[in-house]
């Protein structure tokens, strides 16, 4: 073995230990860290490049910074040997030095060549993270980029390779560059992404606070459980103990959580210098904004709606933003705008992709629509505005004019819209037509544990996610004859004057059901476009579930994402809402008429109509009545002449315009009542009080009458065809709320 | 059962023999090797799945995973049992598939000879010949060998032998 390995050294004694040396060791530790080192420098190289171009004014402090990058880098080659890497290094390392003592100007041109430099550097990388060498044809590959970048620092006649090439001719070639360089450079931007994509997947950088904190609570949980084994079930502080580990528990896991939380600010790093390239290959001016990148997301969720996000930004900047001169003539400025948004709503986090571009013209859409067949004229006609955004989303549809080379690869929103789906999450597109487009990715904060809704039907537990739950509607068994109605063999219930196809669970499954009982429950579910009533015998708790994965035999069936292990022991399967919608025969329907349907609440409010002084109807918003008590006449008291009750440890003023409280003492009846609503504002609970009322007489939907139809203090309303008095005895800013509630 | 000191004559005799964990699912005896019995849960009550092939008797929750079990009176095509069978863990010998067999009852651990085993009989029906390893000639009668590899769920569903049991919904 030595023997022939001497020969060989003395023949080339440099170069070929260079080449075989990393190749034999392959990629230790310490390249692993310097490649991983040199990443994080670069990817805040690329930001402060693209910042550069927007904010000249810091160009000292960027400059600096991208300096220190591509000098790190250069300095730990040098150390390793990888003379290939060093040298490219070190043609950057010299131009960046020319910049920041502010012998060279920033220009477009310049920093186009950076990320070229960056580009090279990046290659050069994954290279050696590949293979363990950088390659063995150090000089041809790169000459030509260090003698552009020798060029930008105004050197260009002394490197002997520009010498073959007359200045014309580079030049020239430069104007050749600069024209496919940025389809090129985004071809590198997304080898660069899939293979770092595949290193970041099996490592997280987490705060070694959060990791200690961890261990802590390790310890703890170590100690409560010695406690517990010591003290036995039968010991008086059992609860104390049990009430420990649950809190413990629910510290590890907010902590596990919290470790693999990632800035979506990660993600959105990508984004500057895509959005740079695409706006160039399309003939746009494209500024990026971004805000909340601090918001926190599962890492695995980060990785589902990288590609999803990836494509909404490529979509807003081919197709949302217009070119400079069509943005002027609409009077807009001739920058286009994309906005990157992200943060938590509700238990979810929100990613906003918005741009102040043309919008989506409907007609186009539905255009289209036709075209493709996706849609009949007729139908097209009857769309309304969501309904035709929501065709953009079906397979198969791009309204882009022209196939280019960003977009209109035949993925579309469908896909967007399924890998959103995919890990439980929506999709919501706004569109006003000349003033932009908003694009809204909703996804849940983690994968692992979700938020749950526990069913029993045919004696067995299911899960149903929260994601997919609408609504849930009792159906008792006296009605059950009378609300399930038939279409042909299929059962259908009116939802709100809506048909919404029912699934009963326990047939689908094949399960026994259950005899008679006192009624029936119906989970309103909607995925991926589908929304159906899946009947079930029982609800039992909504429960946070661990989801655990199902053996390849019971995922062949396709009706159970997994199984969980509920907090009785026992073990639920989590039913696949979109698998059991296809199962059953369920289509999607791309209508939202529930939305509308809550709109035209809106402008007729609800009121509570009761009635006060003898014959006059009176009414007050159902928003601000809190109860409705009937008090014995003998706990109302009086103090300085006027009623008050004693409600719940405060003190309620009544107010009695219909002088209800007179009629009672002139009938000195101590068995009486009195009707007292118990009403408040919402919003400041401070200002309750009481209104005696005669009778309450119907709670019902009524539309305000116009302001001259009402005089003076009151406001008039219709309801049910009967004039009423608006009641009007809260604050101002309440009864302003009211009026714009009504 | 095995006494710990050993000379070369209980070597010699380790290797002839083999120590079976048995078990009892309708009148039948059957054995497995003990070294592919992971842990053996006692009678547990399985939470059935829909829709699953009629050898799978349910899913059970085993050491923070959810372990799929094989019903073996469903491979017999013997009815189902009111009460709930005994659970073994068995695993795969890659450890990448790990299930549980569910059966009437567990029994002990019995070493056997190997020179007692006798290959499956030439009449034995195909689902049979099929799940079965030969027989033990015991004192007390037979023991019918299993081979765990055969029992894998999936390695059951590709046979597509058992996919209509005789108990289980058809799909």
């Amino acid at each position: 073995m030595r023997l022939p390995g001497a020969v060989v050294a003395d023949k080339s004694p440099r170069a070929n230990a260079l080449s075989v040396v990393p190749d034999k060791r392959d990629v230790d530790d310490l390249t692993q860290e310097f490649i991983a080192e040199s990443q994080d420098g670069l990817d805040r190289m690329e930001r402060c490049l693209t910042e550069l171009e927007t904010r000249p004014q810091d160009s000292q402090l960027l400059v600096a910074e991208i300096f220190r990058a591509v000098h790190t880098i250069k300095g730990t080659t040098g150390f390793l040997g990888f003379n290939r890497l060093e040298k490219l290094a070190h043609a950057g390392e010299h131009l960046l030095g020319s910049l920041r003592e502010g012998r060279l100007a920033v220009t477009e041109e310049l920093i186009s060549g950076l990320l070229r430099l960056l580009d090279g550097l990046r290659a050069i990388l994954i290279l050696i993270e590949e293979t363990g060498g950088e390659g063995t044809r150090a000089s041809d590959e790169d000459s030509e980029l260090i003698a552009e970048l020798a060029e930008l620092n105004g050197e260009a006649p002394k490197t002997p390779l520009s010498e073959k090439s007359t200045p014309v001719v580079s030049i020239k070639a430069k104007e050749e560059i600069a024209q496919p360089a940025p389809t090129e450079a985004t071809s590198t931007v997304n080898s660069t992404q899939g293979s770092g994509s595949a290193s970041g997947d099996k490592t997280l950088r987490i705060d070694v606070e959060v990791l200690n904190r961890m261990m802590n609570l390790v310890g703890e949980l170590v100690l409560t459980r010695n406690q517990m084994l010591q003290s036995g079930v039968e010991a008086t502080n059992f609860p104390e103990l049990a009430r420990r580990l649950d809190s413990v528990t629910a510290d590890l896991r907010e902590t596990v959580m919290q470790a693999r939380m990632q800035p979506v600010g990660n993600l959105f790093g990508k984004f500057p210098r895509m959005v740079r390239d695409l706006a160039r290959t399309c003939g746009r001016d494209v500024r990026i904004e971004f805000s909340g990148q601090e918001t926190g997301l599962d890492k695995s969720l980060l990785e589902a709606i990288k590609d999803p996000l990836t494509h909404a930004v490529r979509n807003a900047v081919d197709h949302g933003i217009e070119s400079p001169a069509d943005r002027v003539l609409a009077g807009k400025p001739a920058e286009g705008c994309l906005r990157l948004r992200a943060f938590h709503q509700s238990g979810s986090v929100v990613i906003e992709v918005a741009d102040d571009g043309a919008g989506i013209a409907l007609e186009r859409v539905l255009a289209k629509a036709i075209e493709r067949g996706l849609v009949t004229p007729e139908q097209a006609k009857e769309m309304t505005e969501r309904e035709a955004l929501q065709l953009i989303f079906l397979p198969g549809f791009s309204t882009a004019a022209a196939v280019t080379t960003v977009s209109g690869r035949g993925v579309g929103m469908d896909v967007v819209r399924a890998n959103v789906e995919k890990v439980g999450g929506s999709v919501e597109l706004e569109s006003k037509v000349g003033l932009g487009t908003t694009l809204r990715l909703r996804v849940p904060l983690t994968l692992a544990i979700v938020p749950a809704l526990v069913v029993r039907s045919g004696g067995q537990s299911f899960a149903l996610p929260q994601t997919a739950l609408v609504e849930l509607v009792y159906i008792p068994a006296r009605d059950a004859a009378q609300v399930v109605e038939r279409v042909g063999a299929s059962e259908v219930y009116r939802l709100r004057e809506r048909l919404l196809p029912m699934i009963w669970l326990d047939r689908l499954l094949g399960l026994k059901s259950k005899a008679e009982s006192h009624g029936f429950y119906m989970a309103v579910l909607e995925a991926e476009g589908c929304r159906y009533g899946l009947v079930v015998d029982d609800l039992l708790a909504p429960e946070e579930i661990v989801v655990k994965p199902l053996s390849a035999v019971l995922r062949e069936i396709g009706l159970f994402s997994g199984a969980t292990v509920l907090g009785n022991g026992t073990l639920a399967l989590i039913l696949d809402i979109a698998a059991t919608a296809a199962r059953a025969g369920v289509k999607p329907v791309m209508d939202e008429q529930e939305e509308q349907a809550v709109e035209v609440r809106q402008d007729e409010a609800s009121f509570l109509v009761f009635e006060d002084r003898a014959r006059e109807r009176t009414a007050l918003p159902l928003g601000v009545v809190e109860r409705i008590e009937s008090v014995p006449f003998s706990r109302i008291e009086y103090a300085n002449g006027r009623a008050l009750l004693q409600y719940r440890g405060e003190l309620l003023q009544l107010r009695d315009d219909g002088r209800v409280l007179d009629e009672f003492e002139t009938l000195q009846d101590e068995e009486a009542s009195a009707t007292i609503l118990i009403c408040g504002d919402p919003q400041t609970t401070s200002s309750r009080m009481g209104i005696v009322v005669r009778k309450v007489l119907d709670v019902s939907d009524g539309t305000l009458l116009e302001k001259e139809a009402a005089n003076g203090e009151m406001d008039l309303a219709l309801v049910k065809e009967r004039l009423t008095t608006i009641f009007r005895g809260f604050g101002a800013t309440a009864g302003k709320r009211w009026r714009e509630v009504a | 059962m095995k006494i710990v000191g050993q000379d070369a004559e209980q070597m010699h005799e380790e290797a002839e023999s083999a120590s079976l964990c048995s078990m009892f699912a309708g009148e039948e005896s059957f054995g497995i090797d003990t070294a592919k019995i992971r842990e053996v849960l006692g009678r547990r009550e399985l939470e059935r799945v829909p829709m699953a092939p009629a050898f799978v008797a349910g899913v059970v929750p085993y050491r923070g995973d959810v372990l799929t079990t094989v019903s073996f009176r469903a491979l017999l095509g013997l009815p189902e049992n009111t009460e709930a069978g005994c659970v073994l863990v068995l695993d795969d010998d890659g450890g990448h598939e790990r299930f549980g067999l569910v059966v009437d009852a567990v029994g002990g651990v019995v070493t056997v000879q190997r020179k007692m085993l006798e290959a499956n009989p030439c009449t034995l029906d195909a689902k049979c010949k099929w799940l079965f390893d030969g027989a033990y000639k015991m004192e007390s009668g037979l023991m019918v060998q299993l081979d765990p590899q055969k029992l894998r769920p999936s390695r059951l569903a590709e046979t597509g032998m058992f996919r209509q049991g005789g108990t289980g919904e058809s799909l």
